[in-house]
């Protein structure tokens, strides 16, 4: 009986010590995860092994579309899209080798760059519509709200996904060109799931938000004052993908093969907008319904160089860096 | 003489350590090329311009004011909660499981949930996340001291005829403080988590929130100011914990030495 209890006491302590071994391991390979990922080129055959960073949003529907229609396996591609929270937890993601390419919005780049990260653009990512009342990002508001337009939100609490982002620097714009002071409005930080029920309960006064969301709110009673993308620019470069400088000089072939890939799915989604709804399926939990009501973004593969000079004066005005970054080592 | 021996002594204590780890951290830092761990130089010299009066006002400040809030409700509700429980078997006997229950669900958990019922931006659902969390390692313990209270003593105080404000002051409160005490130091440092927890959800002043912000806007050596100065304020509170309880469990103290010496 004694004996017994040793050996299950026994056994026991060398399944933990094993469990113990393994999580050690699991953790080590995930800190280092930078140098397997990257590993693969050249080894036998030609298909080399990239890791993407994306947010699970409408925006980077090509990139699921295209690995899905064989863009990047034609290219010599394996790519495996891993979701991150933003395009802020992105940026580091690719910068300690994480991944080797990400998904982030124009301002947070801009900022990257600023602080003196070594980033390069190797794609557009996804660009406004263009047209006023149709775009996929908008600021909302309850149906009977006092806010008419944009300058009304001067004074407001407003919801955003991310304090000084892209969306606050739009929005600040939207309200600026429509002669209201932005720097009276207090911004405060929500996800996009928690915006709707917080400008509902009446906690915001308002919210920017993108599609889905933008289709969820409208489609509750709410009301698009005011479409912060167009008015900042119709042609806006709203996000892009990048890869790190280091990256870029020491596997030039693997960017250059991502950027046509990309390109090419770029180029495919925006001609098959009925194939983005369908797959939007596969990595949100998007309804039919509100997969056939999203207003769809425009992709282009031609970067908007103007919209992206813009976007850093705006960074300038709204004091999230004093100086311009160098636009051109950012830009490909 | 000896006195100045001892603080000296002591004040050597202290410091020894922290002195080492700076040291450390500045050596092994000092020629870092990488942005994500700059040298702690660079922290150091960006630590007066970041905690600047107007930060200090505006963001410290205020998140201090929350944990304070937060954390006195908790105590309050906590020990009167745990005296009524622990006083009555029957009460007990009917609370404990759900207390078990709800002590079980980490609070961060809660955050969305508490904003649905107290609002997602403003002080309130911070606040009442702070105390959810402090609640129950206070009244846990406090049901744990009244419960091991010396029935003796009770029974002395019921025979005296004290009146029920003074033995409810004198013999249950001050019987079970070593334990409320305990708790109370365990919550002290769940609520800094939660100070900080609670701003990373929709706010846009506040210690935690900062610390986000900086590390959104890759401003790295503003960011570890900001840990630095959540750790420091740890130190701190933990100081004027001990401090407080110091004091008030001064006779706990003497009766421990008198026991130990008998």
């Amino acid at each position: 009986m004694h004996r017994l209890f040793t050996r299950v006491a026994r056994r026991r302590g060398r399944t933990i010590a094993a469990l113990t071994l393994a999580l050690t391991l699991s953790a080590t390979a995930t800190a280092c995860g930078g140098d397997d990922a990257s590993a693969g080129d050249g080894s036998g055959d030609d298909t080399t092994a990239v890791t993407v960073g994306v947010i699970p949003i409408l925006d980077v529907a090509p990139i699921y579309l295209g690995v899905e229609q064989g863009f990047f396996a034609d290219e010599g591609l394996d790519v495996t899209l891993e979701t991150a929270q933003g395009g802020a937890a992105i940026v580091p993601g690719v910068v300690s080798g994480q991944f080797q390419f990400g998904f982030s919005n124009t301002i947070s780049l801009l900022l990257a760059t600023s602080e003196g990260l070594p980033l390069t653009v190797v794609a557009d990512g996804v660009s406004s519509t263009g047209e006023e009342g149709n775009d996929f990002g908008a600021v909302i508001v309850p149906a009977d709200s006092d806010i008419k337009t944009a300058a009304d939100l001067e004074g407001k609490k407003v919801a955003v996904n991310t304090l000084n982002n892209i969306n606050t620097t739009t929005t600040n714009e939207a309200v600026r060109k429509d002669g209201g002071d932005p720097s009276t409005i207090e911004y405060v930080e929500l996800a996009f799931p928690d915006i709707i029920p917080a400008i509902q309960k009446g906690d915001v006064d308002a919210g920017q938000v993108v599609e889905p969301f933008l289709t969820i709110g409208t489609s509750s009673g709410m009301r698009a004052v005011t479409d912060n993308f167009v008015q900042t620019d119709p042609d806006l470069t709203v996000a892009m993908y990048f890869t790190s400088e280091q990256f870029a000089q020491e596997d030039p072939e693997v960017v250059e093969a991502f950027t046509s890939a990309m390109n090419e799915s770029l180029d495919y989604a925006q001609e098959n907008p009925d194939a983005v709804r369908e797959v939007l399926g596969t990595y949100t939990e998007l309804d039919a319904d509100l997969q056939e009501q999203v207003i769809l973004p425009r992709w282009t593969s031609e970067i908007d160089v103007d919209s992206v000079e813009l976007l850093s004066e705006l960074a300038v005005t709204d004091g999230l860096y004093s100086e311009q970054p160098d636009i051109d080592t950012l830009l490909p | 003489m000896t006195t100045v021996a001892t603080w000296g002594r002591q004040l050597f204590w202290l410091l020894a350590l922290p002195l080492v780890l700076l040291t450390l951290w500045w050596v092994a830092s000092a020629d870092s090329t990488s942005i994500f761990w700059p040298p702690l130089s660079t922290i150091l010299e960006a630590f007066p311009q970041t905690w600047d009066a107007d930060r200090i006002v505006n963001d410290a400040l205020p998140s201090l004011a929350r944990l304070g809030i937060g954390y006195a409700l908790a105590l309050v509700a906590g020990v009167a909660g745990g005296i009524l429980v622990g006083l009555s078997r029957t009460v007990r006997a009917l609370c404990e499981p759900s207390m078990e229950f709800f002590r079980a669900i980490p609070p961060p958990v809660l955050v969305p949930v508490i904003a649905l019922f107290a609002g997602y931006t403003g002080s309130t659902s911070k606040i009442v996340t702070i105390a959810l969390g402090c609640l129950w390692p206070i009244l846990l313990n406090t049901v744990e001291g009244v419960r091991g209270l010396d029935e003796v003593q009770l029974d002395t105080a019921r025979v005296y005829r004290f009146r029920s404000r003074t033995r409810l002051l004198q013999v249950v409160l001050r019987g079970a403080s070593p334990q409320i005490a305990a708790g109370a130091r365990q919550a002290l440092s769940i609520g800094v988590i939660l100070m900080v927890i609670s701003e990373l959800f929709g706010a846009n002043r506040g210690l935690g929130a900062s610390i986000v912000q900086f590390q959104r806007a890759f401003a790295v050596p503003e960011m570890w100011t900001g840990i630095i100065l959540l750790g420091l304020i740890g130190v701190a509170l933990a100081g004027l914990f001990r401090l407080v309880e110091h004091r008030a469990l001064a006779w706990y103290r003497g009766v421990r030495r008198a026991d130990r010496g008998a």
